[in-house]
């Protein structure tokens, strides 16, 4: 990675003054910067004070900052993240992630492999030490000293430990990174957690999904790049300006939803008519996600546009959150039979031990009648 | 801890205690109700017992709705009779014909059935708070009332108005986040199930043993009751 700007580096890749416009514009956009992010005000001082502003103000960054290093570390994934990312909406944009960006060691994308890999990575995370921003992608497994996901002999919690500790931000993208996702669902045999509840010592942002919708996931870098700093987040670690709504507050179907007219099947007359999925199981309503504002497939559809109900991906345990298609009110463990006849069985020993004690005393009333007056 | 937590726990293990004790505790009422003894039954029988029963429950149930005149209490106060009986019939509907409330009756005992749309749950969900709210200021002002009325009057009104309220709330997505009202709601309604089982809520099934042993004992007697 040499030291030049990022406009430096494009223009020699041959973008024009109108495509690199263009491509900020774009940016700024994705980060939804209609106002100066509050995290951003001490980097950059002032407002924004026209429609032009952001996009100039993404435009300066790139013009004097240099490119941003990345360490890229997969866990126990599916590269699944990976995959949606190289899909990114825009070309440019995946260009500027994957080239200027400087993925500096990403296991499945890079042509190295084995040992030169590892040592490409240990040599960049010296040169950058304190500046590279580390993804990671997949659920640390601590458990067992971490023998359930061990890459070049080395546990998934001392791979991410050593590659943290130079890091300037972490960034946990998809579920198992950010909540411990699949690999945590239960029984959660190798003991799977998020990045944040190992690495305390250092600014982590969760881009949950499954997979993590690269544009948020880009936005979120292209931030930390313009700013210098983490957007805002809430309280899981969520940069706000993606994860700031639910699904359900910006979902097209939801007019169908306050009047109350859903799909009782996938194939029934309402299905066709494209109600609400409340009935299907749809997790909408509490699920925080930019995915019915972005979409997916460079912005053509996303689940409940399709006909399918949100799955509540970008949420905690959304796995062993009720089932996926039973409605969001019905109750999570149904108690077993024999609980429920342990629990009557219960109430009708204590019953009939009270309904033996009030014979007991009317029979002793009977008995002596005498006392019944004192 | 989250507000996604305190709602997986009160949809979970909360629930599911809850709903134990609930069971634990109705059955406990019942046993206890039907070992206090039976007097013994010594008098030949001057009309058909089982034809009491149907006339008793034939009336509990046409009066209110078609000619609620005939009765004295609604001639007495037909504001108070009217909302009692919009009451209970606002909170059948919407715990019952409720498509989200159905939803939870399925997951517990595996079979739905068809619901009635939304904005008719939905006001009658307004109705029910209303006369809740009609209900309360009775309570308040009606000096007999107010003479009968222990704490336990005022909590039963309060902790049934609570998950109504919270219910309207979140399915209308005032105020709160989706999750914390639906949090509340669930704690709300958790609290309730412990509660049924100890407070006079327990009419709900024990109105329907009382209105049985009533409509024997008048047909038992030939009484036109």
């Amino acid at each position: 990675m040499s030291e030049d700007s990022i406009a430096n580096e494009l223009n020699k890749d041959g973008v024009s003054r109108r495509d690199f416009m263009k491509l900020c514009g774009l940016m700024a956009g994705m980060m939804g910067l209609e106002y100066l992010p509050p995290s951003a005000k001490n980097v950059i001082g002032g407002n924004l004070r026209s429609a032009y502003a952001p996009a100039q103000l993404v435009a300066k960054a790139l013009s004097e900052k240099p490119r941003l290093p990345v360490i890229w570390l997969e866990l126990q994934d599916c590269a699944g993240c990976s995959e949606a990312l190289t899909r990114s909406q825009s070309p440019t944009l995946g260009n500027l992630v994957l080239n200027s960006i400087t993925v500096e060691y990403h296991e499945t994308l890079s042509a190295a492999a084995g040992f030169q890999a590892e040592e490409a990575k240990q040599a960049a995370m010296k040169k950058y030490a304190g500046q590279y921003i580390l993804v990671v992608e997949g659920s640390v497994s601590p458990k067992d000293d971490g023998i359930y996901c061990t890459i070049g002999g080395k546990s998934s919690l001392s791979l991410l430990q050593e590659a943290a500790a130079g890091a300037a931000a972490i960034v946990a993208t998809g579920n198992c990174a950010a909540f411990g996702g699949l690999p945590k669902a239960k029984p959660n045999p190798t003991g799977a957690k998020g990045v944040w509840e190992v690495i305390k010592d250092k600014p982590v942002v969760n881009i949950p999904g499954c997979p993590a919708i690269p544009e948020a996931f880009t936005g979120t870098l292209l931030h930390f790049l313009v700013f210098g700093a983490l957007p805002e987040l809430d309280n899981l670690h969520r940069p706000k300006m993606f994860y700031g709504n639910t699904i359900h507050d910006r979902c097209l179907r939801r007019p169908f939803y306050e009047a109350g007219k859903f799909a009782a099947s996938y194939d029934d007359e309402g299905a066709r008519k494209g109600y609400c999925l409340y009935k299907l199981g749809c997790k909408g309503p509490t699920t925080y996600n930019a995915c019915a504002v972005i979409k997916w497939s460079q912005g053509l559809s996303f689940p409940v546009q399709s006909g399918h109900p949100c799955l509540g991906c970008s949420e905690p345990n959304f796995w062993d959150g009720g089932g996926f298609y039973q409605g969001q009110s019905a109750i999570l463990d149904k108690p077993t039979a024999v609980l429920v006849g342990a629990a009557a069985g219960a109430g009708a020993v204590i019953g009939l031990g009270a309904a033996a004690a009030n014979s007991a005393q009317k029979k002793a009333a009977k008995k002596h009648p005498e006392e019944k007056k004192e | 801890m989250t507000w996604t937590d305190v709602l997986t726990f009160a949809r979970g293990p909360l629930f599911q205690a809850s709903l134990l004790i609930f069971i634990a505790g109705m059955i406990y009422r019942l046993v206890r109700v039907i070992f206090l003894g039976w007097s013994p039954d010594k008098v030949k029988n001057k009309g058909s017992k089982a034809g009491g029963v149907v006339m008793a429950y034939l009336k509990s149930f046409l009066i209110w709705p078609f000619i609620p005149w005939v009765k004295n209490t609604f001639k007495k106060n037909p504001l108070i009779y009217i909302a009692g009986g919009i009451f209970h019939l606002g909170l059948f509907v919407v715990l019952v014909l409720g498509t989200a409330h159905m939803l939870v009756w399925k997951s517990l005992l595996g079979f739905g059935w068809s619901t009635l749309p939304l904005p008719i749950v939905d006001w009658m969900a307004a109705v029910t708070i209303c006369a809740m709210v009609v209900l309360f200021i009775n309570r308040l002002i009606n000096p007999v009332l107010k003479l009968i009325s222990g704490p336990a009057e005022w909590l039963n009104l309060l902790f049934v108005f609570l998950p109504m309220i919270t219910g309207y709330i979140l399915t209308h997505h005032l105020f709160f986040r989706y999750e914390v009202s639906y949090s509340i709601h669930m704690l709300c309604v958790d609290f309730l199930l412990i509660w049924i089982p100890f407070s006079r809520i327990s009419h709900f099934i024990f109105y329907f043993f009382s209105k049985t042993i009533h409509g024997e004992e008048f047909g038992k007697r030939g009484v036109k009751a």
